[in-house]
């Protein structure tokens, strides 16, 4: 039988939208802890600067 | 009754203010009118097509004429400090709420109610079916619910008129679903059978949120 | 000055903020945990997905879609449930810890929401020739979806991080009411088109029970990812937390 006619009889693979939908989904849930790990670091940086400033005040105002 | 009276003086003074100003329902008036009007030339209806298309132009047309109302409701009362001094009040929070509520569901009724005939001329149906009274009285109903509780949130926030349309028009949905599918049943005087499972879903919705919005209310009121 | 005493300046010196950074780490601890185990589960979850899942004889390769889409589409309104629990109790006993577990649920929930979204119009376009349909299931989630953009733009548009805690309890207590309401409207509504018996939506006893095997191991594979999501930014908003105390602190010092 002709390839042509065999293909006709199985379903259709649709496999770009397959690999599409596991792209996105992967990409969405890395893209979003990827976001939070950032922030959670500069955050980290920002404390660290204003503790040290903190400090600072707290020495020259002698209390 | 304890909650009766501050409830009734409440109503009696914002409709006061209103008789004096005149600001919410000529312009909530006007609005209804025009959402008819241009969703009758969006929508290019036909003779032919009013009986399916009328009861969705009518309630979109009461759901936004409806929040134009209801963001009225606390703007006043914010502005002017209006709400500080009705909390000092020894009135319940409760009272304060159903006072508000209570209010913008007459408001809008009254708006309702002269809009109602225009409608049915302008988009040629029956207007006068009991069925279709009691629909736009208990989907009033949950709209100012929902709308009042809504609205004392979005009044605080800093983008006060798209707040109130994001809260409210994803939980009234079954409202207006159920508004229009009555709606439409009353107008082209179907069988009742729909009638039967949405009027018992709009007074379950409006009983339902008539306990939960004055509860959490005074969260939304306190200091 | 009454604020400017040591014991209310450096964080760090607190008992209060001992107990959280202890906690932190903990966290920490448990969220490396987290990430290992959830990895793996992955891993497994692709290979079962990609190599053990029989192929639908009616839809094809297309069909794997289902093992991550209807977990995801579960664990969005698992998330959230968890919003409106927190902000019940939020609403009741007003702890920040209840607050900061309702803000990174629905943060997170609308991760979810969203990818079911999308992955749901991904599949509905081979399967149905159409992005999308208005039927019960799909219309409650993209309403789901609209609610948590309400809360957290009502949390955005606050005045200040109190009133924003109470106004997004409010609307996740009232939202969660909301939605199985909204879902039988709609089923109602659209009560004259049959459900699909195949597709996005079909009835899990229409399923043989691998693909069920499979579909509940995803679903373990997704509620770890999504605690691993929720554990990483409650601890985020715990370093917000502090940052905004210690700028407080600094703007007090004479």
């Amino acid at each position: 039988m002709p390839i042509g006619l065999l293909q006709a009889q199985l379903p259709p693979s649709n496999l770009p939208y397959l690999f599409a939908a596991f792209a996105v989904s992967w990409l969405v849930f890395f893209g979003y802890a990827f976001f939070v790990s950032r922030r959670q670091q500069e955050m980290q940086r920002e404390i660290r600067a204003l503790r040290q400033a903190l400090e600072q005040q707290d020495t020259t105002s002698g209390a | 009754m304890g909650l009766l009276r501050p409830v009734l003086v409440l109503v009696w003074k914002d409709i006061l203010l209103e008789l004096r100003s005149r600001e919410i329902v000529i312009s909530v008036l006007v609005f209804g009118l025009l959402v008819v009007v241009v969703f009758n030339f969006a929508l290019n209806v036909t003779p032919r097509q009013v009986a399916a298309l009328a009861p969705g132009i009518l309630w979109v047309a009461f759901a936004f004429a409806g929040i134009l109302a209801m963001n009225r409701a606390f703007v006043a009362e914010k502005e002017q400090g209006g709400l500080e001094g009705l909390l000092l009040a020894p009135v319940s929070r409760d009272a304060i709420f159903l006072g508000k509520a209570l209010t913008s569901f007459l408001f809008m009724l009254i708006v309702e109610a002269a809009l109602l005939p225009v409608f049915a001329v302008l988009l040629s149906f029956s207007a006068f079916s009991f069925i279709l009274i009691l629909t736009i009285v208990l989907a009033t109903l949950g709209f100012a619910t929902v709308g009042t509780l809504f609205s004392a949130i979005a009044v605080q926030t800093r983008a006060r008129e798209i707040m109130l349309p994001v809260l409210f028009f994803p939980i009234i949905l079954p409202v207006l679903i159920g508004a229009v599918e009555v709606s439409s049943q009353a107008i082209g005087g179907g069988s009742g059978v729909g009638v039967g499972r949405w009027l018992p879903l709009l007074g379950v919705f409006d009983a339902l949120f008539l306990v939960i919005c004055p509860w959490v209310f005074s969260a939304v009121v306190e200091e | 000055m009454v604020r400017t005493q040591r014991a209310n300046g450096i964080p760090s010196a607190t008992p209060g903020a001992l107990a959280r950074v202890r906690a932190a780490s903990g966290r920490q601890g448990l969220g490396s945990y987290l990430v290992a185990v959830g990895g793996a589960l992955m891993l497994a979850d692709l290979y079962l997905i990609f190599m053990v899942a029989p192929t639908d004889s009616v839809l094809g390769h297309v069909q794997r879609v289902f093992y991550f889409h209807v977990p995801i589409a579960i664990m969005s309104f698992l998330a959230f449930f968890v919003v409106f629990l927190a902000s019940l109790v939020y609403l009741i006993r007003r702890g920040t810890r209840w607050d900061s577990v309702a803000h990174s649920a629905a943060e997170v929930g609308v991760i979810f929401v969203t990818l079911a979204l999308l992955t749901g119009t991904l599949w509905a376009r081979p399967v149905w020739n159409t992005w999308w349909a208005w039927e019960p299931r799909l219309t409650t989630t993209l309403i789901l979806w609209l609610i948590y953009v309400a809360y957290l733009m009502v949390r955005a548009y606050a005045p200040n991080r109190a009133r924003a805690a109470v106004y997004s309890a409010v609307v996740g207590i009232i939202g969660f009411v909301d939605v199985p309401i909204v879902y039988y409207s709609v089923q109602w509504w659209r009560g004259i088109h049959p459900a699909p018996v195949v597709g996005p939506l079909a009835a899990p006893d229409a399923l043989d029970r691998t693909m069920l095997a499979i579909l509940l191991f995803s679903l373990a594979t997704f509620a770890v990812l999504f605690l691993y999501l929720l554990l990483q930014r409650m601890s985020l908003r715990d370093t917000e937390d502090q940052v905004i105390e210690l700028r407080f602190s600094l703007r007090l010092r004479p």
